[in-house]
């Protein structure tokens, strides 16, 4: 099985050495899987299709995303805490005029 | 108490600055790497925010450090935020790494965990701070929350170098610098270097907004109902 995969990621690379010779590729040593993987490949998901089209872009998409939704619920959290502090604020001084 | 002019023209330099960052990350091209592609690009994004969680650590842990010296109880709230803030970046660091290897080294295996060491360790790291937010919440007399609170947050930023770093660089691991692999100073182009660091300057700007922001929340909520959780 690990045979396999690293047949499918040999394919890979061959595949990109071709287009990468001319512009000069930066030698790596990310793109080796894991030697401790021993899982069976599957034909690609219609999800993996997606995800591994135009040169994978959009993985960078949504680790964007993530963080941008990421950061949107912290600061609706915050948010929600200054609403109840506003209004216990309200309740221990009633006739304070804040301007708010 | 909290500079709040200070904080405004930081937070607006950082928003600039993030921006920029975003803008650089998607349009600058840098060779083609094999396997990895366009989510090179993630460089930019994933790794910030482990270099951020280490710096709130940092931060955190020098308010603990006060914590115990002063009994200040804006110390305690300025640790708490930290912890808090950093806390959600580690747990952004990993949902991005998850859907990072996902679909760069795991395709067509329908791994989305493949117990990387990285991955266990930060996953430990979390569960500490986890236990941090846990204690706290089961003290309830103030000023011994604060202390001993304040102790149990030191430890937590002793052990965060050893799990982060130190511990995972010598097991076999997909990151570089792992057994095996080399650092990344011998394999990344000058071009990404370029937005990389300037972009863990930005995320741990980020930081330091979004924890100032929540402290100012924190200490106005203290100063109503002499309450310092939040």
């Amino acid at each position: 099985m690990t045979k396999s995969i690293v047949a499918l990621f040999q394919n890979a690379s061959q595949v990109a050495v071709t287009d990468s010779a001319a512009t000069g590729t930066v030698s790596t040593a990310y793109d080796s899987l894991w030697t401790g993987a021993d899982i069976p490949t599957q034909a690609p998901s219609a999800l993996e299709q997606v995800m591994l089209s135009d040169e994978k872009i959009f993985v960078v998409l949504a680790v964007v995303l993530i963080i941008w939704i990421g950061v949107i619920l912290l600061i609706l959290r915050t948010d929600r805490h200054l609403t109840r502090v506003e209004r216990s604020v309200a309740e221990n001084i009633p006739d304070a005029d804040d301007g708010l | 108490m909290v500079n709040v002019k200070r904080y405004t023209v930081v937070r607006n330099l950082v928003f600039g600055w993030l921006t920029v960052i975003l803008l650089a990350g998607f349009l600058l091209n840098f060779p083609k790497i094999n396997i990895l592609e366009h989510t090179a690009r993630n460089l930019y994004f994933h790794v910030p925010m482990w270099f951020t969680m280490m710096a709130a650590a940092f931060v955190s842990g020098y308010h603990s450090w006060k914590v115990l010296q002063t009994g200040d109880p804006l110390r305690d709230i300025r640790a708490l935020q930290a912890a808090r803030v950093g806390t959600f970046f580690g747990i952004l660091g990993i949902t991005t790494g998850i859907i990072w290897s996902r679909f760069t080294w795991y395709v067509g295996t329908d791994v989305w965990w493949n117990f990387d060491p990285r991955q266990i360790m930060v996953s430990i790291q979390l569960l500490i701070y986890g236990g941090y937010f846990v204690l706290r919440s089961a003290l309830d007399e103030p000023g011994k929350r604060a202390k001993i609170s304040a102790v149990f947050n030191l430890f937590a930023m002793t052990a965060l170098p050893f799990l982060l770093y130190v511990i995972p660089r010598q097991m076999e691991s997909l990151h570089p610098g792992a057994e095996g692999n080399p650092a990344f100073s011998q394999i990344t182009h000058p071009v990404m270097r370029l937005v990389f660091y300037p972009a863990i300057i930005g995320f741990v700007g980020l930081f330091w907004v979004l924890y100032t922001q929540r402290v100012r929340v924190a200490w106005l909520k203290y100063r109503v109902t002499q309450d310092s959780e939040m």
